[in-house]
């Protein structure tokens, strides 16, 4: 007679404590950057409601891995990534449609030149509303777009933008470039729209 | 270094992304070429102004309370 095989103990659970560390590491590294993620969620999907639904998902994300994440390294690089994946898969088609930037014809315009005779000194930024400079940046194409979110708003370095948005640091160099003067060009152009400067008869 | 290889590093200079020696050439530069001096206060005065104008706008008081009670439920 064969001794009856002793039933296989279920798994360990997660003790309380340990749950409770973690939800408190997690908290003090990766939910002290919920501001920057959101900001970032908004000019993405471009809707406070799907940028909202981003963040949760990313940080519940965030949160099932959070023993793959190496201490000590950048959180808030590895959040926006994992940010931007949802994005991609999940926000980007129902939101905004991908455009592919042909980045040579874009011919890149320096209003400082423009602004010689008129206000060398850029005067006319600090009559430029908030909520204007955010229309500018969110008719930018996506490409451009998301390089200068993650540099101008966030303070982000050329490498930890490569890293995010997974191209090299000179793609992140031009971009860079193209996009700021891109935008400076739209500022302008509003900026004549309202009188604030005369404007050169392009 | 002239004016033409100054303004490519522009951006470059401004981000805090050169070496140490390159960020010296050109401090040098721009403080004895004004107009390149003048086109570089500009373009920092710009990036100065879209990082006020963007900053501004943080995510909505109860998100982080509720992210929290999601968690929770895992």
């Amino acid at each position: 007679m064969t001794p009856p095989t002793p039933p296989t103990p279920p798994p360990p659970a997660p003790s309380p404590a340990a749950e409770a560390d973690k939800r408190a590491s997690f908290e003090r590294e990766a939910l002290v950057h919920l501001d920057s993620l959101y900001r970032v969620a908004l000019r993405l999907t471009g809707n406070p409601a799907e940028a909202d639904d981003l963040v949760q998902e990313t940080m519940l994300k965030a949160y099932r891995a959070w023993h793959q994440f190496e201490r000590g390294t950048n959180a808030k690089g590895w959040l926006l990534t994992i940010l931007r994946h949802a994005f991609i898969n999940e926000y980007r088609r129902r939101t905004r449609h991908p455009e592919t930037v042909d980045i040579d014809a874009i011919e890149p315009f320096s209003v400082f030149e423009e602004l010689q005779d008129d206000d060398p000194q850029g005067t006319f930024f600090d009559r430029i509303v908030d909520d204007e400079v955010l229309r500018a940046i969110d008719l930018l194409p996506e490409q451009f777009r998301e390089t200068v979110v993650l540099s101008d708003v966030e303070g982000m370095s050329y490498e930890e933008i490569a890293r995010i948005l997974e191209v090299p640091v000179g793609t992140v160099k031009s971009r860079l470039f193209r996009a700021r003067r891109l935008l400076q060009q739209k500022l302008y152009d509003y900026a004549v729209g309202m009188g604030y400067i005369k404007g050169s008869a392009k | 270094m002239n004016c033409r290889e100054c303004k490519e590093h522009l951006y470059e200079y401004l981000d805090r992304e050169l070496t140490p020696a390159v960020e010296q050439e050109i401090r040098q530069h721009i403080a004895d070429c004004p107009p390149c001096g003048e086109e570089f206060d500009f373009e920092k005065l710009f990036l100065g102004f879209l990082r006020a104008r963007c900053r501004a706008q943080g995510a909505p008081p109860d998100l982080k309370r509720r992210i929290l009670d999601e968690l929770l439920d895992e």
